[in-house]
């Protein structure tokens, strides 16, 4: 484990701030549970919580919350000038930060969904959600990473997407879904595991490319882009 | 005892004379310069970009609305489900205004400064707090405008067509008016808990999302009551109860519309007043101590 990882997850837990993120996967299981114990059935508790809430909004807000958080806030208060002198390739700095904000979106996702999957159908649902989850958290972190270098406001550039591309246009233009990380996760999903609580009109193989190619092309985004980096004072 | 030898000389500083502003000029200077920040005006372009996107994206939508009835002469919403359908908007705007009204003093340390002035503590919060609700009664009202205007001047009642249209404008401003205190006040609140305006954001839509699919698990429970008082759980739905009771027709002008809140619109009206009388009341309570750190 690289000192860069270790601060990173330091940064991350240190604070108070990171139990901000706990009331949203609660949120989830309470809702599972709920629902299971009094004996609605699942096609139609399924959806709004799995999908609406677990892959809608858990997944992309703690993601963007973390995945922003692991670079952007060094670069906010300008530590990252720290980390930028030492004789590091700079991919050794993007990739352990990518791999921390991806494992702890995937496992604060993850758990909730797989709890509210075993509830719903089964536990090899469970599971697939778990895997699809964990795909498109790398996905989504690769984004949200890049953006934090790319822009100066990433948490409101993120917020455009997940909310008025995946979640405004998403809903009444159907072209955008091919271009949208939610409807991935979901087609990986249902791969994985087919029942009928989880439905999209992407097709899997197309799904798996493009979560590849995000993860892979914005890594190698934030990497270039962290190569000519300038520290400049907080926008006004 | 020897002499005093010191002396004060007149270097000619000279005395300020006139009028001293009272605490209403205060509350005032900082509500307009609130409302100017929510909007990025006297700010770098960076600033501007967000707001104007999100007023840009509803004026479109709303000029497209008008162009559709005038041309097909069919009501597609009216000017209170265009609030509804715009609530995405809402929220994204609530996430890019308050951070900049609270976060930023906080995060950079003026807040001692504007205590040190006679200014109460509770002005401080209820300016920003009012510019915030006028920013968003702005934003969902001004496109209403121009559905209004668009409507008016393609009416072929006359006179008599364009009061109708009055008269079905004017409930919707009043909609809108709702919109824009609950969800200023649930905005601000939880902006003013951090001085990170990433973090301020990414807590605004967290709470505004979140609450959206509780709506729609506790509305297919196996009972009544229930699905009847689902709407409570999220504000968005919340106002829309709210907007069903008291505006009822008004709102959807005969058309489908509006949710099935059985009996208890009373309890959605009560709710909304706890809710934004509680947010207002943790404001407050956080701009007590807050400037003590």
């Amino acid at each position: 484990m690289s000192t860069v990882t270790w601060i990173t997850a330091r940064g991350l837990f240190g604070r108070s701030r990171f139990l901000m993120l706990l009331p949203l996967p609660l949120i989830l299981i309470g809702l599972a549970v709920l629902c299971r114990s009094l004996g609605v059935d699942p096609g139609q508790w399924g959806p709004p919580v799995l999908v609406g809430l677990g892959l809608a909004v858990v997944l992309p807000v703690v993601a963007l919350i973390v995945g922003t958080g692991v670079l952007g806030a060094e670069i906010d208060d300008g530590t990252v000038v720290h980390i930028l002198t030492k004789p590091l390739p700079r991919w050794q700095i993007v990739l352990p930060k990518l791999a921390v904000a991806a494992a702890v979106s995937a496992v604060t996702a993850g758990i909730p969904l797989y709890v509210a999957g075993v509830l719903a159908d089964s536990v090899r649902l469970g599971l697939a959600l778990v895997a699809a989850s964990a795909a498109g958290a790398l996905a989504y972190s690769a984004l949200f990473l890049a953006l934090s270098l790319v822009t100066r406001r990433p948490v409101l550039l993120g917020l455009v997407y997940v909310l008025i591309w995946e979640g405004l246009l998403g809903r009444f233009v159907n072209g955008t879904k091919v271009l949208s990380i939610q409807q991935w996760v979901i087609a990986l999903a249902d791969r994985m595991a087919p029942t009928s609580l989880l439905g999209t009109t992407v097709s899997v193989p197309v799904a798996a490319v493009l979560t590849a190619l995000v993860a892979v092309g914005f890594t190698v985004l934030a990497i270039d882009r962290l190569r000519s980096f300038s520290v400049a004072g907080e926008t006004s | 005892m020897s002499e005093a030898t010191g002396v004060i000389h007149d270097i000619g500083y000279q005395r300020y004379t006139g009028p001293r502003l009272g605490r209403r000029q205060v509350f005032g200077a900082l509500y307009g310069h609130g409302l100017r920040t929510v909007f990025g005006l006297g700010r770098s372009a960076k600033a501007k970009i967000f707001p104007w996107l999100v007023v840009a994206v509803v004026t479109v939508v709303a000029a497209g609305l008008t162009a559709v009835r005038s041309q097909i002469g069919q009501v597609v919403l009216t000017y209170a489900q265009f609030a509804d359908a715009m609530s995405w908007l809402v929220i994204f705007f609530v996430a890019v205004a308050a951070p900049e009204l609270v976060s930023r003093d906080l995060r950079s340390g003026v807040l001692p400064l504007y205590f040190s002035r006679p200014l109460p503590r509770g002005d401080y919060a209820l300016a920003k707090l009012a510019a915030l609700i006028t920013a968003l009664w702005l934003l969902l009202g001004g496109p209403q405008l121009v559905m209004f205007l668009g409507a008016a001047f393609t009416t072929s009642r006359g006179m008599r067509g364009v009061w109708d249209e009055l008269l079905d404008l004017l409930p919707g401003l009043l909609y809108a008016g709702l919109w824009a205190v609950v969800f200023a006040s649930i905005g601000l609140l939880v902006a003013s808990l951090t001085g990170k305006r990433a973090f301020a954001a990414g807590g605004i839509v967290a709470v505004f999302l979140m609450t959206t699919p509780v709506v729609g698990v506790l509305s297919i429970m196996p009972s009544r009551t229930v699905n009847e008082l689902a709407f409570l759980a999220s504000p968005s739905s919340l106002v829309s109860g709210v907007g069903t009771w008291a505006l009822g027709d008004l709102l959807t002008q005969g058309q489908e519309g509006g949710i099935p809140i059985g009996g208890f619109g009373p309890v959605y009206a009560v709710v909304a007043l706890l809710l934004v009388a509680a947010c207002v009341s943790l404001l407050l309570l956080r701009y007590r101590k807050v400037a003590a750190r």
